[in-house]
């Protein structure tokens, strides 16, 4: 419970915060560090159990089916991460209190940092690997935006970030799609606890190599270790948090989790050791170079890592201890080195090297406080860090294996260990030692400004006198991390003159010497250049791989549809071929299937098809295509689909109708097309409708009734208290699936009203009416009959659909018949109009009505849950009168078809935006003074056809 | 039987005018080609069963017509209507084949 509390204690604080930020600027950074040690006090609470080897542990069913739950555990391991992420972060939330400027708006920044603590400490509490992976890229996706939102300086650093670490993120998931299916459970402890899935043959070496790339990258070790650096363009409070608490060592963390399967496998250790010991040298080296102290600290990051790496690599108990006090040690003097650049960058105006220098006497409390974190770093005694590091090499002389190996990683580790003292050194005498740089006007930073630092600092010299408190926290890493019922005693404090004590004399010493000798040894690595550089490798990998893309995607990159369509169609075909030419048995089929009839219908699309196919102009094939349409409705009618037909109908006038109101505009005939194209056309066509018709012969027609239609007919009355079964299916039994469908035809319709918003239908005037001066040219004298009948019609006709979508149920109709039938009504009303601004159906806010049916289908869905279940039907009878919430849904859909039947009546007929061109930006082109309707979408209509009302008439 | 020879029928309309130029003919070859699918929907239901599927009485099921595959087809219908008119749109409002005159 404790964890739960500690858990939604956070993310209530990270909630809180952007709140806090717009009413407290950046003080906003006081009161989410006071949530923060709160927090950290919470969880400490646990720690005479987690101790005692009684881990904390929280759960509540996620997703039962597969065993994945919101799982918690806090233990050894947990506890050490749970103690950084939230008493770092409260050290550093408080730092950011005085490190932005004063009138800023932080809102986002201390948002993100809020749901990057949650992130982590998900992530270091999660007892189920899918949690963990959630929030494993959680991390990532924070770290992306807090880097990222730092300017555009910082987009392709942060893109590297987000690139090589959610690689790694996928890595992680495929080892924890491994692991889960081979141990059947997705609970963390659980699978450590009995490791039978990692001798399963490869599974074991498998996974471990997974989980090593995703935490290589996430905690950059070479060769993934220069996202790292590049990330330092974040703040610098970012970086503070992101290189000592969180995000790089969440890769760690893992390692630290998975030793307890891998850490007597040869490959993990040989990778680890390996790989660490690289990025220890390598980063140190590149630290020693830095003349930036945000380099230079990032640098050293990447070193110290490598340590850490390398030492879980080794895997044993002593080396799992160095590896837990290390990650602390590390945590206190990295993060004192962050927030004491951020301090130096502020006070001095410069964070580079070169022009820094002498300040001791300016910030003498600064100057301590960074001197301590660069002697702890540099494993000076009697700081942490010298205890720490003083462990790790004792771990590298025991790692076992091979003769060679000990004495080869002590000496690689001292090397690294000497580099490191060179950079410390570097980086407090660069700055506080030698002669006063060009800047004399330094002042000490504000005591607020360095409380944070101060304890971080403080921190580690505390921890270096009293090591041997940790002993027992060491030991309980431990065993939780690679030898469960091992209740390790490990004593700090060196007990005499051993090897790893030389070691550190010996790393020092040399260290000193390097200091000395710097100049010369600068002079020397001045003159040796890589090659080539992380950065650039990876850039020329990744445009590399958007070009191939580009260029893959240009193979079919064209305007032309019908360029990509040959293929399609030919690969359907060769697969129907195929199919066929296999054979399949198939059942006889059933008596009865065709009637004379029929085959009248067939011969009248034949005809019609043909028509359409071959006529060039455009208004003859919408008509031809429309009589194809009404003969599907007749066809429909004659299989006793007597609700697809009513919709086929009246689909059919609507299409008609609103492919009229814009092929008006266009140009009377089609374009021609090639006789080669045709041709190709033609044959194309003919072959996948003979391929149409034997598939439709062989696999339809040859089996009774299925179980589910048996099902439906026989049940729909109980179940429903509805007759008709078409009806009840659309929106009962099937209703999601009626929800989806209405919502794709809202959106098309909102596509529509988008689409003309920003382009404008075309604005070539009706040329039929363009010529001689009969009474055709008199649109609304000519309308007269339409529009009479119009007048009573439109609304019975309205009326209707009203009934038959309140009948629906119970007899032939429903939401979307009716409506159809309105849009039906609406259409004759629109068309009859002389002019579509006075048009009845002008007024009608298709949007809203969309928008409306989308909410009550909704709310109606929702209410099914009172009885069960998303759109589950409620009944309600009264007296005879039996009331379904189904009929309910059913206006939703109603008004949804209704909603968008009008606009695209509305959309097509009106172009608003050529209105507001016309207007706006052609003034030569002004309304008639006598124009007493607004319509002047189309000048030129004026212009060709001779009259107002040819003007005014739409159709 | 008819109901392939439609199906075929209606596939090789909405192929030929699918790769012809211009989308109001690729629309007008959609909604063929929907017309087809909507033929084959309700020929898997058989069509030797052809009373409408209003059931008032359970002895009506032996006759009544697959219901199933109308309620897809009824769905069907008002969607591609829908896409239609989106075409319709498309068509009518860039420039290109559809809105220059051929010369």
């Amino acid at each position: 419970m404790v964890l739960l509390i500690v858990f939604l204690g956070l993310a209530a604080t990270a909630a809180a915060a952007p709140l806090l930020a717009s009413w407290l600027g950046r003080a906003a950074g006081w009161p989410l560090a006071g949530a923060f040690a709160a927090l950290t006090a919470i969880a400490a609470t646990q720690v005479p159990d987690v101790l005692a080897g009684r881990p904390t542990e929280f759960a509540w069913a996620w997703i039962p089916s597969v065993d994945a739950a919101f799982r918690l555990r806090l233990d050894g391991i947990g506890l050490l991460f749970t103690m950084l992420v939230l008493g770092i972060g409260a050290l550093i939330m408080a730092y950011c209190a005085r490190y932005f400027a004063p009138e800023s708006s932080q809102s986002r920044f201390y948002t993100l940092m809020g749901i990057f603590a949650v992130a982590m400490l998900g992530l270091v509490l999660a007892d189920d690997l899918l949690l963990l992976f959630v929030f494993w890229e959680l991390t990532s996706i924070c770290s992306f935006f807090l880097i990222g939102g730092a300017g555009d300086k910082a987009v392709r650093p942060a893109m590297r970030a987000l690139v090589l670490t959610a690689g790694g993120g996928l890595a992680l998931l495929a080892a924890v799609a491994l692991v889960s299916v081979h141990a059947g459970t997705t609970r963390l402890s659980a699978i450590l606890a009995d490791l039978s899935w990692a001798g399963d043959g490869w599974v074991g070496p498998a996974v471990a190599l997974l989980v090593i790339i995703a935490a290589t990258t996430k905690s950059a070790q070479v060769p993934f270790h220069f996202w790292l650096p590049g990330a330092m363009a974040a703040s610098t409070p970012v970086s503070a948090y992101l290189h000592a608490a969180a995000m790089v060592k969440a890769g760690i963390y893992l390692l630290m989790r998975f030793t307890p399967a891998f850490h007597d496998l040869v490959m993990w250790n040989a990778i680890l050791v390996t790989a660490g010991l690289a990025t220890a040298i390598y980063g140190a080296l590149l630290a020693f170079r830095q003349n930036d102290l945000k380099s230079l600290a990032a640098y050293s990051t990447v070193s110290q890592l490598g340590y850490l790496v390398a030492i879980i690599g080794v895997g044993t108990e002593y080396a799992l201890a160095a590896a837990a006090v290390h990650t602390l040690a590390h945590a206190l003097f990295k993060a004192t080195l962050f927030m004491m650049v951020g301090v130096i960058d502020h006070q001095a105006g410069t964070r580079d090297l070169r022009r820094l220098g002498g300040l001791r006497a300016a910030m003498p409390v600064s100057a301590v406080v960074t001197g301590v974190a660069a002697l702890s770093t540099a494993g000076i005694p009697p700081l942490l860090g010298f205890y720490s590091k003083e462990k790790i090499f004792a771990g590298f002389v025991d790692a076992g294996g091979p003769a060679w190996a000990g004495p080869v990683f002590g000496v690689l580790a001292v090397v690294a260990a000497v580099l490191t003292f060179g950079y410390s050194a570097r980086f407090w005498f660069g700055v506080f030692g030698g002669p006063l740089s060009e800047r004399t006007d330094v002042r000490e930073a504000s005591a607020a400004y360095l409380l944070s630092p101060a304890v971080t600092g403080t921190a580690g010299v505390v921890l270096g006198f009293g090591v041997a408190t940790l002993a027992p926290y060491a030991s309980r890493v431990v065993a939780d991390a690679g030898f469960p019922g091992h209740e390790v005693d490990i004593h700090l404090v060196p007990t005499g003159l051993t090897i790893d004590v030389v070691m550190s004399l010996v790393a020092i010493a040399l260290g000193i010497a390097l200091h000395l000798g710097r100049g010369r040894v600068d002079a020397v690595l001045d003159r040796v250049r890589a090659p080539f550089t992380g950065d650039g490798v990876f850039d020329r990998l990744l445009d590399g791989s958007i070009r191939a893309g580009h260029g893959t995607g240009g193979l079919t990159r064209t305007f032309s549809p019908a360029a990509h369509l040959p293929a399609a169609i030919v690969l359907l075909g060769a697969l129907a071929v195929a199919a066929l030419w296999g054979g399949t048995p198939v059942a006889p089929p059933m008596d009865g299937l065709t009637r004379p009839s029929d085959w009248l219908v067939v011969a009248c699309v034949a005809v019609g098809v043909l028509a359409a196919a071959v006529v060039t102009s455009r208004i003859a094939a919408v008509v031809l295509l429309g009589v194809v349409g009404a003969l599907m409705g007749i066809w429909f009618l004659l299989l006793g689909a007597v609700d697809v037909a009513l919709t086929q109908l009246v689909v059919e006038v609507l299409t008609v109708v609103v492919m009229v109101l814009v092929l008006r505009r266009l140009p009377l005939r089609f374009h021609p097309t090639g006789v080669a194209r045709r041709g190709l056309a033609a044959v194309l066509a003919l072959g996948a409708g003979a391929l149409t018709a034997v598939g439709t012969l062989a696999l339809t027609n040859r089996r009774e009734l299925s179980a589910v239609s048996e099902w439906l007919m026989t049940n729909s009355y109980e179940e429903t208290g509805g007759v008709n079964v078409v009806n009840t299916i659309l929106v009962d039994f099937r209703a999601l699936d009626t929800l989806g469908e209405v919502t794709v035809v809202g959106l098309a319709a909102l596509g529509i009203v988008a689409l003309l918003d920003t382009t404008r239908l075309t604005g070539i005037p009706p040329s039929e009416f363009s010529l001689g001066t009969g009474p055709e040219e008199n649109v609304d004298d000519n309308a007269i009959v339409v529009r009479t009948v119009a007048r009573i019609m439109a609304p019975a006709i309205v009326l209707l659909s009203l009934y038959m979508l309140f009948r629906g149920h119970n007899d032939h109709g429903g939401g979307f018949i009716g409506a159809l039938v309105a849009g039906a009504g609406l259409a004759l009303a629109h068309v009859a109009a002389a002019n579509p601004r006075k048009s009845p159906i002008r007024a009608l806010p298709y949007v809203p009505i969309i928008a409306g049916g989308l909410m009550i289908a909704l709310v109606t869905g929702l209410l099914g849950y009172l009885d069960g279940g998303f759109l589950r039907p409620l009944h309600l009878d009264v007296g005879s009168l039996h009331l379904s919430s189904a009929v309910v849904f059913d206006v939703g859909v109603y008004l949804i078809v209704v909603g968008a039947v009008i606009a695209a009546l509305h959309r097509m007929s009106i172009a608003p935006l050529l209105e507001r061109d016309t207007m706006a930006h052609t003034p030569k082109e002004e309304r008639p003074p006598d124009d007493e309707d607004e319509d002047t979408e189309s000048p030129m209509v004026a212009a060709t056809s001779g009259g107002r009302d040819a003007e005014e008439g739409e159709l | 039987m008819s109901a392939a020879i439609l199906a075929g029928v209606l596939v090789a309309g909405g192929v030929y005018l699918i790769l012809q130029r211009g989308l109001i003919r690729m629309a007008l070859g959609l909604i063929l080609l929907g017309h087809a699918a909507n033929v084959v929907l309700l020929a898997s239901g058989g069509l030797y069963r052809r009373e409408a599927s209003v059931i008032e009485q359970i002895a009506a099921v032996r006759a009544a017509a697959d219901p199933l595959p109308q309620a897809f087809v009824l769905t069907a219908i008002v969607i591609t209507f829908g896409v239609t008119v989106y075409l319709v749109a498309l068509a009518g409002s860039g420039s290109g084949d559809d809105t220059e005159e051929s010369t």
